[in-house]
């Protein structure tokens, strides 16, 4: 049972089973925890070459026990996610915990990854249950139906969820070479029907110069 | 579990904060000029443009007046609505009413053409005129002052109206020739807080609550030509060690 403590620390009630947790981001426990490296993730040989070969690195342990467990990292806010059988898209920097019952994998993003400096793949969660993930600054959860498409910095994304379709938008023009850049001429665009999370803060891409 | 509020283009505010960091602007048809980078996400049809641009030149004409500042700045336009966000520093939005606000460069997010946007005098700070709102970020939230008022270099945001910031040093403290050489060296403890931005007159000035400074705009060199502060003019100067103050050294023979 995932529940916050405050904004920036997440606190997970357990009663003898397990949470995926960010290796090392256990902050205080109570109770009997047992804290167990997961070698690739807990997504098995193929994952964990995946990881490698991918550069999308996640370094997970699981916690097991009975008690309160808390985590927290580098005081980002955290926000909390439910899922009901549907996948979340997530930078793997980004994601702080999930429930045990969640599968964890790697899928290729496309153009996007290369945009937002967090390389050419993304962290899938998907399964149903919970997952904690961070962002700097207070995230602002978007929602994006057909009617109403949405462009997203590369910098501020940090996940999304639901049925979305995604593409790279660049807005680079004779101007741009020209030194006259808008410094906003990469953009994602998500359409179709799901939720956006973005952070109010951009991390720096190698589009947010152009 | 907190469900989080979740936001579609109906929901969004118009021109006021989604949350303490993220500013939500709705466009009509309208502008807003903003700084390069700021935007982190929009629904709707919104063009960004550099101010270089020629379709632009009117509003630059009568919004935009610093030139060696155009690079740091686009012009949104278009309809729709979007989010403004930086660093996740707090944002707030100011309106101004055929006033005037001095505002450290580094820390102004975006504002409407309505108002017209200088070069301050004082190096590194712009000053908005007119009518109109704006964006800005602080480290922590803004605090309100009103002068006579004496603040700390690094936690002054801006001001408005005030007609004589200065700069304000303890000269109690610097007296004689051991005060001097604490000066210049540091030796014997100094308490970081001889020197002061002072503010007198009627007006408002404010400060964010923290002295970490927000990474500084350059805001371009300003004109070479006498009479300008910092242009030149002055006849060569040596170097300023760090820790020295103004001339004051030079009067105690230091």
């Amino acid at each position: 049972m995932f529940r916050l403590q405050g904004s920036k620390t997440l606190a997970v009630d357990l009663t003898g089973d397990a949470v995926k947790a960010k290796n090392g981001s256990m902050v205080a426990y109570d109770g009997r925890m047992a804290f167990k490296k997961m070698s690739g993730g807990g997504e098995g040989l193929r994952g964990m070459v995946t990881r490698r070969l991918t550069g999308e690195q996640m370094e997970m342990m699981e916690v097991k026990g009975q008690g309160t467990c808390y985590f927290a990292d580098r005081a980002s806010e955290i926000n909390l996610v439910s899922l009901h059988g549907e996948k979340l898209h997530v930078e793997a920097s980004n994601l702080l915990a999930t429930d045990a019952g969640l599968r964890t994998g790697t899928t290729f993003t496309g153009l996007r990854g290369g945009a937002s400096g967090n390389g050419l793949f993304t962290t899938t969660v998907e399964g149903t249950g919970q997952a904690a993930i961070m962002s700097d600054g207070s995230a602002v959860v978007l929602r994006v139906t057909p009617q109403y498409p949405l462009n997203v910095d590369p910098g501020a994304y940090i996940a999304h969820q639901g049925r979305l379709q995604q593409h790279l938008q660049s807005g680079v023009n004779f101007r741009t070479l020209m030194g006259e850049g808008s410094g906003e001429s990469f953009q994602i665009r998500f359409e179709g029907d799901g939720l956006v999370y973005v952070q109010p803060s951009e991390r720096n891409t190698v589009g947010g110069d152009v | 579990m907190s469900t989080p509020v979740i936001f579609d283009p109906m929901t969004l505010p118009s021109d006021d904060n989604v949350n303490s960091y993220t500013f939500c602007v709705e466009l009509k048809g309208s502008q807003w000029f903003l700084q390069k980078g700021k935007m982190i996400a929009y629904y709707g049809q919104i063009d960004f443009n550099g101010i270089g641009h020629g379709r632009f030149e009117r509003l630059v004409r009568t919004s935009f007046h610093s030139p060696l500042h155009a690079s740091d700045w686009v012009v949104a336009e278009g309809s729709g609505k979007m989010l403004l966000a930086d660093r996740a520093f707090d944002v707030n939005s100011f309106d101004l009413e055929d006033g005037n606000l001095t505002i450290r460069s580094g820390n102004l997010l975006a504002y409407q053409p309505t108002l017209a946007l200088k070069q301050s005098i004082v190096p590194g700070f712009l000053t908005l005129i007119g009518t109109g709102k704006f964006v800005a970020a602080s480290n922590g939230p803004v605090v309100f002052m009103e002068p006579p008022l004496r603040v700390d270099p690094q936690a002054l945001v801006g001001w408005a109206d005030c007609p004589s910031p200065c700069h304000h040093y303890d000269h109690g403290y610097m007296r004689g020739v051991m005060g001097g050489l604490r000066s210049l060296t540091g030796i014997g403890g100094t308490s970081g807080e001889e020197h002061q931005f002072e503010f007198v007159g009627a007006g408002t000035v404010l400060l964010q609550s923290t002295e970490v400074l927000m990474p500084e705009q350059a805001t371009g060199a300003v004109p070479h030509e006498p009479g300008v502060p910092g242009g030149g003019g002055q006849h060569g100067s040596t170097p300023r060690m760090p820790g020295q103050l103004g001339d004051l050294q030079r009067r105690f023979g230091l």
